[in-house]
């Protein structure tokens, strides 16, 4: 039972971390409508800027907020405004798909070429102290991520629920020619929702620095489950990923023990074609957030 | 353009004249960039330095040997800088490669224009199973890995835990690409060989990013020992989750990797790694007697680069390498067949390389008489433990509580 109970706070963690890595993705999908291969390469830069905050200058690694989330703002604007933004206008929009490849892979060897193929590790400053809560222990460390994943959720709501921009983003992910005609300006629009989505896997980098190695494919340990639960969720849907990223966590700690490790994958992937099959807008998408993929 | 066209070409027939009497090129294939390079560079190294050795006590045939690169990216471009080394350079021999994927990539070239080729430092079985007739390999493998795992958990760990090895519930879990799951089934194998008793064999994706799950099934198992081959980043996730779970196995048992490399002690704090066994080519804080010329090999070492060798895969290319060099020099001279029958005629006794192992070709062209040792990470710093003639420290058990 106390197995059984340590599993599901296990699965419940892991979804947090795939909850925060997530929101940024599924945000830049949702408005932008490019599906951004760089997020794991996002999350990357931001990993290494807390690692030398932290050696370098000796701070707390949250500490390094302050810094890695305005850095991958202007890195996520710039992206949109100097990458995507000129190919906006091309016939087809596959052209943007390779360009965010494109990015990934340049951002990975230059990851390489700045601090080699070695891991950096970020002290943890007890983040990665166990903590009993009854018969499970989980990290400190993970119990803020899961909390931090809640809240960011909780704060993107309410700023497209209730601000002007929150309105003026909703709009123009609507009906970007209707916004257009309403005076909003749409690239402007853009370029501050990349930069929060990449501000988002910012704060993600920050949170998981001091529990995982650091090294330049970090980002792609991460993507393809980031893919998975922004597809699972409902593209664009917000709560989606963040429940998306709560029902792949269980199962991947589900299926590691009771299935087999190594057939973890498997039980994720085939969960998740089940539910595609059965409701291929996923679990939180309306059909209508569909439309423009076709 | 005739006369244009002859002096060319007789200027080319000097300069190739020329250089054939001086030099003879070998080839040295590695990934010197992308992802591998700071270990395919460091097992270069080892070439150069016994290619220096061997120049400077009057070369072969007394011939200069002209090492020539060739990158080996990635499997691609080890086929494109192979065809290229053979067919554009004109080298005698290939050596190589660190990566096992690389060099069977690249020795389906060598071998079809039958050029040999010398493999000094990767570990799959596939490198030599295949065989081919110009590739030869110095190196212990995936199955000398898993049997000394083996060897040394029953005949040194489980003694010194005061246990009967066949009581010791063991668990193997290995990253589920080509390397973790070779050397995984040796120690599989040979465990059953030996009438020991696996409870878990487990593989995993090396990116995971979480082994909670995994931890538990071995706790659940109760598994005294751990055996995984991993790379470095899921060498550090097990360790650090195991110590959160607080999983405490009587051994931990690694397979190379991730476990050799200093940057994963750093990450996982000495408290942790302290005790951890590992087992690989042979690495520098080792008995100097079971490895003649180790000492000599890290002078110059330190006198050509101006560090600390990074790493064992130097000093394993560099004792392969020396070798089959000499052998070349012993032999009839620099055609691929008397290059080949010279290295079937090598004959180099155990216990008197730098690397403490001999060299003799199977008839797989492995060499039978490769080995790898056992280490454990004592305060900090990876230290030789088994076998006994090449320790340097008695191994330490965990204090029974």
């Amino acid at each position: 039972m106390t197995t059984f109970l340590q599993i599901l706070v296990n699965g419940l963690m892991l979804g947090g971390l795939f909850a925060i890595v997530s929101i940024g993705l599924t945000l830049i999908f949702g408005i932008v409508k490019v599906v951004n291969f760089a997020h794991g390469e996002f999350l990357m830069a931001g990993m290494f800027i807390t690692w030398l905050i932290t050696t370098r200058l000796g701070l707390h690694p949250y500490a390094a907020v302050i810094i890695v989330v305005p850095a991958l703002f202007v890195m996520g604007a710039l992206t949109q405004r100097l990458l995507i933004q000129p190919l906006m206008s091309a016939r087809d929009d596959h052209v943007q798909i390779f360009a965010t490849v494109g990015l990934s892979t340049a951002l990975i060897n230059l990851a390489l070429l700045i601090f080699g193929a070695d891991i950096a590790n970020t002290p943890a400053h007890g983040l990665r102290a166990p903590i009993s809560l009854g018969p499970v222990r989980v990290l400190t460390g993970q119990l803020y991520i899961f909390g931090a994943a809640i809240a960011l959720v909780v704060a993107l709501h309410l700023m497209m629920k209730h601000s002007q921009i929150g309105r003026a983003i909703r709009a123009v992910a609507q009906n970007r020619s209707a916004a257009e005609l309403m005076g909003i300006n749409v690239n402007r629009i853009y370029i501050l929702s990349f930069g929060i989505g990449a501000a988002c896997v910012g704060l993600a980098a920050v949170l998981i620095a001091p529990l995982y190695p650091t090294s330049s494919n970090i980002g792609t340990y991460f993507v393809l489950t980031a893919f998975v639960v922004v597809v699972l969720g409902g593209l664009g849907s917000i709560p989606g990923a963040f429940f998306g990223a709560l029902l792949i966590g269980m199962l991947d700690a589900l299926s590691g023990f009771y299935i087999g490790s190594d057939l973890r994958e498997a039980v994720v992937f085939g969960v998740f074609l089940v539910i595609l099959i059965l409701k291929p807008s996923g679990l939180f998408g309306n059909r209508r957030a569909l439309s423009h993929l076709s | 353009m005739h006369i244009r066209h002859l002096l060319l070409s007789a200027a080319l027939g000097v300069a190739m004249a020329g250089s054939a009497l001086a030099d003879v090129k070998i080839g040295a294939l590695y990934p010197f960039s992308g992802p591998l390079a700071l270990l395919g560079d460091e097992s270069a190294r080892g070439l150069e330095i016994a290619v220096d050795q061997i120049n400077a006590s009057g070369g072969v045939h007394g011939e200069k040997v002209v090492l020539e690169r060739g990158d080996a990216v990635d499997n691609n471009q080890a086929i494109g800088e192979a065809r290229r080394l053979v067919s554009l350079v004109g080298v005698k021999a290939v050596f190589g490669t660190y990566s096992s994927a690389r060099v069977i990539a690249a020795s389906q070239v060598t071998d079809l224009a039958g050029i040999p080729y010398f493999e000094l430092g990767a570990v799959a079985d596939e490198v030599t199973s295949r065989n081919l007739k110009y590739l030869f390999r110095t190196n212990p493998t995936a199955l000398h890995m898993g049997r000394a795992a083996i060897d040394m958990l029953a005949e040194k760990i489980a003694p010194g835990l005061g246990k009967d090895p066949k009581d010791l519930k063991i668990g193997i879990i290995y990253e589920d690409s080509s390397y973790g799951t070779s050397v995984a089934g040796h120690e599989a194998a040979y465990a059953n060989e030996r009438g020991l008793t696996i409870v878990a064999k487990s593989g995993y994706p090396a990116n995971t990013v979480d082994m909670s799950s995994l931890v538990l099934e071995l706790q659940d198992k109760g598994a005294d020992v751990v055996l995984q081959t991993s790379y470095q980043n899921d060498s550090v996730l097990f360790l650090q989750q195991a110590h959160e779970a607080g999983y405490k196995p009587l051994a931990i048992i690694g397979g190379g990797g991730g476990y050799s490399m200093q940057p994963t002690a750093d990450a996982v704090g000495k408290d942790i790694i302290d005790g951890v066994y590992d087992v690989d080519f042979t690495q520098y804080a080792v008995n100097t007697e079971a490895t003649p010329g180790l000492a000599e090999f890290v002078a110059a070492y330190r006198a050509k680069y101006g560090a600390e060798p990074r790493s064992g895969h130097s000093l394993a290319n560099y004792m392969g390498a020396l070798a089959i060099l000499q052998a070349i020099d012993a032999g009839e001279g620099f055609e691929p067949d008397q290059i080949v029958a010279a290295a079937k005629a090598i004959d180099i006794p155990d216990g008197t390389t730098a690397t403490g192992f001999g060299v003799k070709f199977d008839e797989t062209h492995q060499n039978e008489r490769a080995w790898m040792m056992g280490m454990q990470w004592q305060d900090g710093k990876l230290v030789t433990v088994y076998p006994d003639k090449a320790a340097v420290a008695p191994m330490r058990f965990p204090v029974a509580n």
